[in-house]
């Protein structure tokens, strides 16, 4: 029967979801009954409350400014990036490909130089 | 590729052009020079680079003939030409042609309107222009693309464009429409990409035709013959209900309404919406014909409830572009009522679907009546907002001793809504449910007539405030009252032409309807 084995497919995926509640949810149940009996301590201090970071000592808050200009050398980066990406297999084969290939470039390129010169008169090329 | 191929795309690279063109005139355009020249030229060169696409749309539909599709063959011709890389991707047909027509048509009008409210923005005229114009060229792609992907690729060049220019204003609300419907947008093109996987995985095609021919061979039996299917094309029409504004997927209406800049609103409400469609259309009649009994019920109720939750809800607003948002999800459910209609049973046995082409010619004819209508009040409520400085209905209050002018197109722009002759969308409600009383359909024409008599009540009570309204003792100033420009008038005018002009002599948009419809090929 078509559908019984569509369905029977999604049981598996049935049993994980199920597995993937029950784990967490029982491991907290586990340390909150065992506060309840007193076999887990309880000892708050203020080094234990720290934000975890890699090990590190976290300094400053996290409502921090950071400079966002760098996103827009990388989306440059990106153009010129993807420009070389098919220049480079396009210079290699420029022999034995056709008149057809320069003119494709060229409008690839000339393409890209739109988004160049967008970026250069909006003067993102600038910093300060 | 070909040299016959650069030719077939050729409307879509001029109107691309025409916005990459705009872009670069901004970068070298003198800021604002003598007089605010310079920047101030900019729509002028928009509205005149729209008549490349025009033109080659032109030439490609008297080029056209008695062929169905400019796109040729796929086997290398005698000539020796390379095969055309389009086959299957695209269709250049009248189907095509016409959405060209309709979609250069209203970006023309809403650059016109715009060159008195970009002064509103001192940044990013350029930029404004040719997103316009980007999010047009996925427009018309989106009525041209036959297989799924590029009709993904066209459905998001024209999603993403329109999402920057909601938030072009910098402002909260404007901000929050930009975010709203891109993130609703994303969410509708996953739901839709992952029933593009379905239909892929169960009919091994991409391509609309052989799509087609794998639903024909599955044959009936069930809903849809086939629960991939059903699930696949129920993720599809989701995806295009976002972009159509029907309900249940309405939810970003309103605010994006009443937060983005007016014209791109109405660009979004005409064109966008044509887009949605057209492309639902040329999905649904050439790739699932053969299901089109099962598709037409979900089509008869995602209809009845647009336009129910659209007329219902719209009765409530005081604030007149959100008031137009629900406006338009109720239109959607007319629109959608054409597209139900389009499937009836034949005499013989009531198994088989029929293509009653009579459906989707009303919804095309309804998309151009539409499109005039709200590009008319919508370029209104622009110029309006910018002399009595608020968007509440209130504020339009005596109105008509003000302004009389955009009083008076504002309300022929009402009435028009309602459906009242002489304007065209009186001939494209009595042409939809026409079609859908011939399909046998009558009781979604009798919801649908019940919700244009609620929907009178709102739009009369807008004139009623207009005209009857006692007004303020004391003007608001606007902002832009010192900004005069005879551009916006004349785009007001030419969409409220067109509008009476398809309720007076509805015959020339009506032949170009049916000769679109039956490019579809069904």
């Amino acid at each position: 029967m078509f559908l019984d084995d569509y369905f029977r497919q999604y049981g598996l995926v049935a049993i994980f979801c199920v597995v993937a509640v029950a784990v967490p949810v029982s491991m907290m149940l586990m340390s909150w009954g065992m506060s309840r009996v007193g076999l887990r301590p309880r000892a708050p201090s203020a080094v234990k409350a720290e934000t975890y970071e890699c090990g590190m000592e976290a300094i400053g808050g996290k409502w921090n400014l950071f400079n966002f200009r760098y996103y827009m050398f990388a989306i440059l980066f990106v153009i010129f990036d993807v420009e070389v990406i098919f220049l480079y297999p396009w210079a290699t084969k420029f022999l034995s490909l056709e008149l057809f290939a320069l003119i494709e470039m060229a409008v690839f390129v000339g393409i890209l130089l739109i988004g160049w010169a967008y970026a250069w008169r909006k003067r993102d090329l600038e910093w300060g | 590729m070909n040299a016959h191929d650069l030719y077939v795309v050729s409307p879509y690279l001029a109107m691309a052009g025409a916005a990459a063109l705009v872009i670069i005139l901004d970068l070298f355009l003198p800021v604002s020079g003598r007089g605010g020249r310079g920047r101030g030229l900019l729509p002028y060169a928009a509205f005149l680079l729209l008549a490349g696409p025009f033109v080659l749309s032109l030439i490609q539909f008297y080029d056209l003939g008695d062929a169905a599709n400019l796109v040729r063959g796929g086997d290398a011709g005698s000539d020796g030409a390379e095969a055309s890389i389009l086959l299957g991707s695209l269709s250049v047909d009248r189907f095509a042609l016409f959405f060209n027509f309709l979609v250069t048509g209203a970006a023309a009008l809403v650059v016109l309107a715009s060159t008195e409210y970009v002064r509103l923005m001192p940044r990013f005229q350029g930029e404004y222009f040719g997103l316009l114009l980007f999010s047009a060229t996925g427009m018309m792609l989106l009525a041209a693309a036959t297989e799924l992907i590029t009709i993904y690729v066209a459905l998001e060049l024209t999603t993403l464009p329109l999402a920057a220019l909601g938030a072009f204003l910098l402002n909260g609300r404007s901000s929050e429409a930009g975010i709203k419907f891109l993130i609703i947008g994303a969410i509708s093109s996953a739901l839709m990409l992952y029933g593009m996987a379905l239909v892929f995985g169960f009919t091994g095609s991409t391509q609309l035709s052989d799509i087609s021919s794998a639903v024909a061979r599955a044959g009936g039996g069930g809903a849809f013959g086939n629960y991939a299917l059903l699930v696949g094309l129920v993720l599809l029409v989701a995806g295009f209900g976002f972009k159509i504004s029907a309900a249940p997927f309405q939810m970003w209406v309103p605010d994006v309404y009443e937060g983005a800049p007016t014209p791109v609103v109405a660009f979004l409400s005409v064109a966008s919406k044509a887009a949605g469609f057209a492309v639902l259309l040329r999905v649904m009649f050439t790739g699932f014909f053969d299901v089109s009994l099962d598709w037409a019920v979900l089509m008869a109720a995602l209809a009845a409830a647009s336009m129910t939750i659209g007329n219902v809800v719209a009765i409530a607003q005081s604030n007149i572009r959100r008031l137009f948002g629900y406006s338009t999800i109720a239109h959607a459910g007319y629109l959608l009522v054409g597209v139900a209609a389009g499937v009836g049973t034949a005499q013989s046995g009531p198994e088989t679907p029929v293509f009653a082409s009579i459906g989707p010619d009303s919804v095309l004819f309804y998309l151009g009546a539409y499109t005039a209508a709200n590009l008319t009040a919508f370029f209104a409520i622009a110029a309006i907002g910018q002399r009595v400085g608020g968007d509440r209905i209130s504020d339009y209050a005596g109105l008509v001793t003000r302004s009389p002018g955009l009083a008076i197109i504002l309300a022929l722009a009402l009435i028009a809504l309602i459906g009242v002759p002489p304007t065209g969308i009186f001939i494209a409600k009595l042409y939809v449910f026409t079609a859908a009383v011939d399909s046998g359909l009558a009781w979604l024409a009798i919801v649908g007539v019940v919700n244009s008599a609620v929907s009178a009540y709102y739009y009369v009570r807008i004139i009623r405030v207009m005209f009857l309204g006692q007004p303020p003792a004391i003007y608001q100033d606007g902002g832009a009252r010192s900004a005069r420009s005879a551009a916006p008038w004349a785009a007001m005018g030419l969409a409220a032409a067109a509008l009476v002009f398809m309720g007076v002599a509805p015959g020339f948009v009506m032949g170009a309807a049916g000769a679109a419809v039956r490019a579809l090929g069904v």
